[in-house]
């Protein structure tokens, strides 16, 4: 379970996310959705401590993973990595092939049992459905799939080092209408494993695939609901306002 | 106002016109039958077409909002009450035509003036004109305070409904009119009462489509 | 005038102009096949001078030239290399690592007689190495190591942040990022760069002046403290201080030729190897 308390960030002297509470459960799939700028990624990018690779920012509050606050002193970032896993806006496969981009995060972490290693890129393959379109040509160059099938491939290699929640940015804002149904396929039956908190410019995509939905603006998590509550009845104006496209 | 927006305003203002054609239908309906008036009745049948082509055009009109806006929230509401309380406005158009043919029809049995007095059809009438009136008020200010008194009036028409059985059966017992006229009133008692129901289903999507909203503009506003 | 005409005396003007840049190119080219063509042989290549150098061939220098580019590589690339890996994966953007890049611009830009110089005082008489090929390759290779740093940073900005982002997000360290994402990556445009700087370096004449060249010594080197003939060295001597300029001159020109000829084989072939490696992973 993910669960912030007072979060507050700063980009320099940017507040970017204003005091955000919120509570995630397991095996459910939540949305973000707002404007622009509203700190929806940034938010995001809490579970996994990427902000930290962004020099000059700072942070106030909790952010709990199982109720272990995973920025104590005291928290191994790798290791908290390995058990969030992270797909990004635009498929990013290593220049490796197929099965070195699967296998890598098991390698960086020091898996060096061969058998093991190719039994988990086939159960990443198979659960990321892209098993079936690769499995002949795995020692072929990432570069050579679809921009759909690359995104798999990372939600694959994703998949490979078995973490318990995987956060989305956007991750299917590249990709044509098919290979996205397809992705939002994936991530109905991933839900049964993982937890999955995804950001989205496409508010139909949130609809369609959320369980709950949090709607952000300038920092702020106006509300967070049920999906159906939030595009049938808001409870906030701004909400229904932004949702309905009566934006400002 | 966005380009959505329009399309909404339109269907609202659809409907509206669709509502004062239904509405004018049964108080036409109401005239009619109160004065025996078989011309009046002819011009309600004749026009019972363009309600038709009213919930045709409001149906595929929504169809579209939905397949090319993906309303959402409040809009989502509107367009799905709007889709529902077209097809009750067609209906209760049904039912006034109905009337006007049982007039038409008949025309050549004797007005008994006694008897429709004592069936109360005016009253039942009168009630469910100001219920579909009441309804497009609500509708058209966005106000469901008036639901309410909309339900209200539906129990007088149900209990008009009720009492007209034994008056009827009473009627063609003694032989004042015959059993074919009498049931045939009966019927047309049967769908007055319908189009109270139908009203009181229309007021209910009034809420689904305001109270929402309603209820929203008191939670924000803390 | 319209529109159209202006365009095209404008672009017609442009091709002029590049279309020179280009035949001044094969002018030389041209000229020096054209004067050196007639020397070059077999034995030309294969045999050390003779007769006061007025003879014979230019084996030693060829064998000396090539001893630098090993030897200056190996000082270069892996000090050029690894500073690059530092200041542009590790250091940030600090007012040190700032203060490394405008160094390391400047260093670019003395003039290579100054490093001969300097490598003379330091390696040649402070150290003790005497005229030596490990003398030429450490000034060359200082000579160089601007160039390396700067190919490979530009190498390692190439390749997207997207690659470092993913491999962070899947618990890797920076040094695995590095070694295993960022480095294999960047390879093909670091070897090319790479090879670029040692086509550079295969020209010099003013760093090896005082540091490893010899003006006549028709045999090979033993080990890495002998002193060695260079092409570029040679060139100058057959052509401005020789026994008999005017019956060397062809072997003037055959030298610049074979000269000219490695340089143009070293740039093709990264070229090649650039195109082969990108294919890999693209």
């Amino acid at each position: 379970m993910l669960e912030t308390i007072n979060i507050n960030f700063w980009y320099g002297a940017f507040h970017a996310l204003k005091d955000i509470s919120m509570k995630i459960e397991r095996n459910t799939v939540t949305a973000f959705i707002g404007p622009s700028g509203c700190g929806k990624s940034t938010f995001l990018r809490l579970f996994n401590r990427m902000n930290d690779l962004i020099p000059d920012t700072h942070l106030t509050g909790e952010c709990l993973i199982d109720g272990k606050n995973i920025y104590s002193k005291t928290v191994d970032v790798t290791g908290l990595r390995k058990n969030v896993g992270m797909v990004f806006q635009k498929p990013n496969p290593f220049p490796k092939t197929i099965y070195d981009n699967v296998a890598y995060g098991l390698r960086v972490d020091g898996e060096s049992n061969r058998g093991l290693i190719a039994r988990r890129v086939e159960e990443s393959l198979k659960s990321a459905a892209l098993w079936d379109e690769v499995k002949d040509k795995l020692k072929k160059s990432a570069f050579e799939l679809s921009g759909g099938q690359q995104q798999r491939l990372c939600i694959a290699r994703a998949l490979a080092i078995s973490p318990s929640v995987i956060l989305m940015d956007e991750p299917a804002s590249a990709l044509d209408p098919v290979s996205t149904s397809k992705i939002e396929d994936l991530i109905h039956t991933l839900k049964r494993d993982y937890t999955i908190v995804i950001v989205t410019h496409n508010m139909q995509q949130a609809a369609r695939i959320s369980d709950r939905t949090g709607f952000f603006m300038l920092g702020e998590l106006i509300e967070f609901n049920d999906t159906k509550k939030v595009f049938l009845n808001p409870d906030r104006e701004e909400t229904q306002n932004y949702i309905t496209g009566r934006f400002g | 106002m966005k380009h959505a927006e329009k399309e909404l305003a339109s269907l609202k203002d659809e409907i509206g016109q669709m509502w004062r054609l239904v509405l004018s239908q049964l108080e036409k309906a109401k005239r009619a039958y109160l004065d025996s008036d078989v011309e009046l009745a002819r011009e309600i049948a004749s026009r019972e077409k363009r309600v038709n082509s009213f919930e045709l055009k409001i149906d595929s009109d929504c169809e579209n909002c939905i397949a090319l806006y993906n309303p959402v929230a409040i809009d989502l509401r509107l367009v799905l009450s709007m889709m529902k309380i077209s097809i009750m406005l067609e209906r209760i158009g049904d039912f006034a035509d109905a009337i006007a043919k049982y007039i038409i029809r008949e025309s050549g049995a004797a007005a008994d003036d006694t008897l429709k007095a004592e069936l109360r059809v005016e009253a039942m009438l009168e009630a469910v004109t100001v219920m579909l009136a009441d309804s497009y008020a609500a509708l058209d200010t966005e106000n469901t305070k008036l639901s309410g008194r909309i339900l209200a009036q539906d129990e007088v028409v149900d209990e008009i409904y009720h009492d007209a059985v034994p008056v009827l059966a009473e009627a063609i017992r003694s032989g004042r009119i015959s059993a074919e006229y009498g049931l045939k009133t009966m019927l047309i008692i049967r769908k007055i009462e319908r189009i109270g129901d139908h009203c009181s289903n229309i007021v209910e999507e009034i809420v689904f489509y305001i109270d929402a909203k309603v209820l929203k503009h008191s939670k924000s506003a803390d | 005038m319209n529109k159209q005409i202006r365009q095209n005396i404008a672009f017609t003007v442009f091709r002029l102009l590049s279309l020179a840049v280009v035949g001044i190119l094969f002018w030389i080219l041209g000229f020096i096949t054209y004067k050196g063509i007639g020397v070059i042989s077999w034995q030309f290549l294969t045999t050390a001078p003779t007769d006061g150098m007025t003879a014979g061939g230019i084996f030693p220098a060829i064998v000396g030239t090539l001893c630098l580019i090993a030897g200056s590589a190996a000082v270069a690339f892996p000090l050029g290399i690894l500073s690059a890996i530092y200041t542009s994966e590790y250091a940030g953007d600090g007012k040190v690592v700032r203060f490394i890049r405008i160094m390391t611009n400047n260093l670019a830009g003395i003039p290579s007689i100054v490093f001969g110089l300097f490598g003379m005082s330091l390696f040649v008489n402070t150290m003790g190495f005497g005229d030596s090929i490990i003398a030429g390759s450490l000034t060359l290779g200082l000579l160089t190591m601007p160039l390396v740093i700067r190919t490979t940073e530009e190498a390692l900005k190439a390749i997207p942040d997207t690659f470092r982002q993913g491999s962070y997000a899947l618990g890797a360290s920076k040094l695995q990022t590095v070694s295993r994402i960022v480095l294999p990556a960047a390879f093909p445009n670091i070897i090319t760069g790479l090879i670029l700087s040692v086509g550079r370096i295969s020209g010099e004449t003013a760093p090896i002046l005082f540091t490893v060249a010899a003006y006549f010594l028709p045999q090979l080197p033993d080990s890495i403290y002998s002193q060695v003939m260079a092409l570029p060295y040679h060139l100058y001597v057959i052509a401005v201080s020789g026994t008999d300029l005017e019956a060397t001159r062809p072997m003037a020109y055959g030298t610049a030729l074979v000269l000219i000829a490695i340089v143009l084989i070293i740039n093709v072939s990264a070229s090649i190897i650039r195109k082969k490696l990108s294919k890999r992973y693209a």
